[in-house]
């Protein structure tokens, strides 16, 4: 019997530690002292990404300035693709972290759907500083009804860049100014040997799309309607059909074999290794032209950059911090210096400085010293302040169950399977189940 | 097998050199992930984007650095060994029990409560996700190493138990007969008897469970915000972003994430073969 | 036998717990919200009745996923399970180098399965991919594809990336076959029977519950397979590689209406207890050997 008892006993004593016991939660917050709010802030800017140098420094810059009130602590949740899974999962359950980054993803609209998101309009009211930074392109981007929910750090400035030496190689002399004579220098590249596109079908098809939005943009007034619309649910008008036809010739003749099913990284291998002549990207992509793990050595001093034709360019900023409703009132408070902390004009001019990052305000200087650092990007910013038409890309406002629609779809629009009609027809009914 | 090959008749031929044959091919099919994984973390981006089947042109250890300094990949996988090797004895142990009462006692609701635990395996994550974030939080488990094992332990529940229920059904009924005649209670059969001559079955299910657990990604991304809960396959996430990324420290990341575990295994399997045949009871 | 009711309730008790915790609430959820309008964007639950399963029916997406899941299922239980059993039954004789083999083949079960997808994008790539650069280098130019992303050519290809690596299946029915005793292979010896035969009426009856256990795992793996489709071909072109999780994962993540992914989820519950049973009667599992 007292055998039995200790068996007993014993399991017991495992589930118990299972579940409590050896679980004993750590400190909340890591050593942090008296009446010190700390503000635990996941994100997706570490590892690879880009933005996570910039994020890091003003980091380290808050917590100085604030010391002994606020601290924020990093919480790494790296790839955005994984930091959307988590915030949904937390939306659903209502426990999220006070600080969100609305990013290319729209969480914005998710956070009000469910009552979550703190109203920032009294806040830059009251700020004239921070009220500054906010053009019209940032109001439409971060408020909803008429309230300012979300500042941006970050604009999405996109032209496209090309391969000079092979532009050179096939007698062409300057990009187009018209999609004919895009279209006329794509047959000349490919007369001369060279594939003229770098394009992709994966992963939503970034670039591809950044392509057919530029056309639809200038093709009418409707077109540039259309890229203008949040959540556009028609896709099968004449602008949309007609361009998405040149989509299709230009993946059927004017790239390499691996667009189909390509992801960014096909594409972006195959211009950075010279075998296509043209990418539509952002001034991201511009730190990838000198490193020597992705491309030859000289590769940067190839690299021209351009605004679409018919005087387009993609201007929009990015969707910027959203601070949710927290529980402790102090939380919010910190939560609301950190957003403005963290899209201030140091902080956008730092993100230039640091990592070319497009300033989401205009009226952030582009300094000098970021003129020397990154010359393709003071180019590019030149030549997009000249553009006469201006959007935001495609992606970043379709319906999100459209992302993996257009990748599905593209490559029957390639094999023919499907007609430009056809496709649009079938974005619009993916459209329809929203 | 120790037949020399010139005794054998035609037939007997056929059959031999069909027999490598088929060995080296799985073999091969089955070492070219591998290979292909270790080559691509000494190339470069360039390389590995452009042709997939080429030798590296150096044999430079920068992927292997850029591991460990763009993710924290060392103290995950610390974290990855405690929460897996806790898993793995908690689950077979747990599930040794629960299959041996259903192989082998008989109660009323038997077959129902073994067919509705079995359902298990086919709840779709999407459906786990909140509930099970709800109820980790409520006891207090977010972002400790327990959490992760309480789930791990449980979504490798329904393996462990089809596989553990078919071994012990096939030991002969005799030896426990035995052994409560020699006057071993319940618990002594179980540990003394049962647990020894269901080696095989406890090994193919400490196995998969190690395994399944050393690369489950959703529960871990999920459950922790940390440092001193993160595991190995959130490692893996810190080399591409939307915009950038760096395949060759990726890929010696999943080098170092496997060659570990294909030692354990091979050591594990080793062991338990010696002490299989050993003592053989099926029959 | 009193006592030993209580041994068998105190045996069940941490599985039943486990369950308790982890799987019940989402098991009744999932039945429970397929009768709501239930979305993450919306505030609150509304009750619907059938509607979500009237819609599903008509959705031409969900019969095709639905088919295609069958299809895998029935290919993955055949001949994935058939290849490994083959191969442990190769290998428990213990032939020359047979310890090598077991070890290499479980190791594309170790790498996870973002590598492994990489790894098949690259086989597949049609520019350099080693399908046809194999192809080209004998001749066969006009045999190659963009397999991954051709509507005719996806499905098989897709499956290509599973069907091969049968690790588990292997370990499990060698583990098992290792441990039958020596002296029924050589009572059926002696009786006159050929390897051929003593495999198939001697060793593979005995295995018949490992192998059922097999096949239990690769149909609810198939019932469960999404990340490897996800980045492969991401259910494409069209919907030629689509499956009930992916399109689940679509409606959950990309519609956020969640009463309709647990529609979907209801229904992958239901194949998986369908298939089980099927098993288990075909295997007669619930028999006792002795």
């Amino acid at each position: 019997m007292k055998k039995r008892l200790f068996a007993f006993a014993l399991l017991a004593a495992m589930l118990v530690g299972l579940l409590s016991g050896c679980g004993a939660k750590k400190a909340e917050t890591p050593a942090a002292e008296d009446g010190v709010v700390v503000i635990n802030y996941p994100t997706f800017q570490c590892g690879v990404n880009t933005a996570a140098p910039v994020v890091d420094q003003l980091i380290s810059e808050f917590n100085e300035t604030y010391a002994g009130k606020y601290q924020i602590v990093k919480e790494d949740v790296p790839g955005d693709a994984n930091y959307v899974d988590k915030i949904k999962v937390q939306l659903g359950t209502g426990d999220l972290p006070p600080v969100i980054y609305g990013a290319g993803y729209n969480l914005l609209d998710l956070v009000i759907a469910k009552d979550l998101a703190v109203d920032l309009t009294p806040y830059v009211e009251a700020d004239p500083e921070w009220k500054a930074l906010y053009s019209d392109a940032s109001l439409a981007t971060n408020s909803r009804d008429g309230k300012i929910y979300a500042s941006s750090v970050e604009g999405s400035q996109v032209g496209y860049f090309y391969n000079k030496e092979l532009f050179a190689q096939a007698g062409i002399e300057a990009p187009a100014t018209t999609w004919d004579e895009l279209f006329q220098q794509c047959e000349t590249l490919k007369a001369a040997g060279i594939t003229p596109m770098a394009l992709d079908t994966a992963d939503s098809a970034w670039i591809t799309q950044l392509w057919w939005g530029a056309m639809v943009a200038t093709a009418s007034e409707d077109g540039l309607a259309f890229m203008q619309t949040m959540n556009p649910r028609d896709y099968n008008t004449p602008e949309l059909i007609s361009t998405a036809e040149k989509i299709q010739k230009m993946l059927q003749e004017y790239t390499t074999l691996d667009a189909i099913g390509g992801k960014y990284e096909n594409a972006a291998n195959n211009f950075l290794s010279g075998q296509a002549a043209m990418i539509a990207n952002g001034p991201w992509m511009i730190g990838d032209f000198s490193d020597t793990t992705k491309t030859t050595a000289d590769f940067a001093e190839k690299v021209g950059v351009a605004i679409y034709p018919d005087g387009f360019v993609y201007d929009a900023p990015i969707q910027g911090y959203i601070v949710t409703k927290q529980d402790d009132p102090k939380l919010e408070e910190a939560a609301i210096e950190m957003v403005k902390f963290f899209t201030s004009a140091h902080a956008q001019q730092l993100g230039l400085e640091m990592q070319g990052m497009v300033p989401a305000s205009p009226s952030v200087e582009i300094t000098d010293y970021a003129k020397e650092q990154y010359p393709l990007l003071a180019e590019f910013l030149d030549k997009a302040s000249e553009a006469t038409v201006s959007t935001d890309n495609m992606q970043a406002t379709m319906f999100s169950n459209l992302l993996d629609v257009i990748s599905q779809e593209l490559p029957r629009l390639y094999s023919g399977e499907l007609d430009a009609a056809g496709f649009c027809q079938a974005m619009t009914d993916a459209a329809a189940k929203n | 097998m120790h037949t020399s090959f010139r005794n054998l008749t035609g037939k007997e031929r056929a059959a031999f050199i069909g027999k490598y044959l088929f060995m080296g091919l799985c073999s091969l099919v089955a070492l070219f992930p591998i290979v292909w994984v270790i080559m691509s973390s000494f190339k470069t981006n360039a390389e590995i984007l452009s042709n997939g089947i080429s030798l590296p042109s150096s044999l430079s250890p920068d992927g292997y650095i850029a591991a460990l300094t763009i993710s924290p990949i060392l103290k995950y996988f610390g974290n990855s060994v405690i929460i897996t090797v806790i898993t793995t004895i908690l689950n077979v142990l747990f599930l040794a029990m629960a299959a041996y009462v259903f192989a082998r006692c008989r109660f009323r609701g038997r077959n129902l409560l073994y067919f509705i635990l079995s359902l298990s395996l086919v709840v779709p994550t999407t459906a786990l996700l909140q509930p099970v974030y709800s109820v980790v939080n409520t006891l207090g488990l977010y972002d400790t190493k327990m959490g992760l094992v309480l789930v791990y332990t449980a979504i490798n529940m329904p393996m462990s138990l089809l596989i553990l229920r078919g071994t012990f059904q096939s030991i002969p009924r005799a030896l426990e007969e035995a052994a409560y005649l020699d006057g071993a209670g319940f618990l002594r059969t179980f540990f003394q008897i049962m647990m020894p001559c269901a080696k095989g079955g406890l090994t193919s299910a400490a196995v998969l469970t190690f395994l399944n657990s050393w690369n489950e990604f959703t529960f871990a991304l999920m459950l922790t915000n940390g440092q001193e809960a993160r595991t190995l396959p959130l490692s893996l996430s810190y080399f591409t972003a939307q915009f950038s990324f760096n395949y060759t420290a990726m890929f010696a990341a999943v080098t170092i994430a496997v060659i570990p575990s294909i030692i354990v295994f091979a050591i594990f399997q080793e062991q338990v073969v010696s002490s299989l045949t050993a003592g053989s009871v099926k029959g | 036998m009193r006592a030993k009711k209580r041994w068998i309730v105190l045996f069940l008790l941490p599985a039943v717990i486990l369950f308790l915790l982890i799987y019940a609430i989402p098991l009744v959820m999932v039945f429970l919200t397929s009768l709501f309008d239930y979305r993450l964007t919306g505030s609150g639950m509304t009750f619907v009745g059938l509607k979500n399963y009237v819609q599903m029916f008509h959705d031409p997406a969900f019969r095709t996923s639905l088919l295609h899941t069958i299809i895998w299922i029935l290919i993955h239980c055949v001949l994935h399970v058939a290849l490994g059993v083959a191969l442990a039954l190769v290998l428990y004789k213990k032939p020359r180098g047979w310890k090598f083999v077991r070890t290499t083949y479980m190791i594309p079960n170790i790498i996870s399965n973002a590598a492994v997808g990489m790894i098949f994008l690259n086989i597949f790539n049609p520019q350099y991919g080693v399908v046809n650069s194999i192809l080209r280098a004998v001749g066969l130019e006009r045999l190659t594809h963009n397999w991954l992303n051709e509507t005719a050519t996806a499905f098989p290809s897709v499956t290509m990336v599973w069907l091969l690596f049968a690790g588990y299946t292997t370990t499990l029915v060698l583990a098992e076959a290792l441990s039958i005793d020596e002296s029924v292979l050589e009572a059926a010896k002696v009786d006159g029977a050929t390897g051929f035969q003593m495999d198939k009426f001697v060793v593979l009856p005995l295995l018949r519950k490992i192998i059922a256990t097999t096949m239990v795992m690769a149909a609810t793996y198939m019932l469960q397979m999404f990340d490897l489709i996800y980045v492969t071909t991401n259910g494409g072109p069209g919907k030629a590689t689509t499956n009930l999780p992916l399109l689940l994962y679509g409606v959950y993540k990309s519609e956020n209406n969640y009463g309709y992914a647990n529609t979907i989820g209801v229904v992958i519950i239901l194949l998986g207890a369908i298939v089980m049973t099927i098993i288990n009667k075909l295997f007669r599992v619930n028999e006792d050997d002795y």
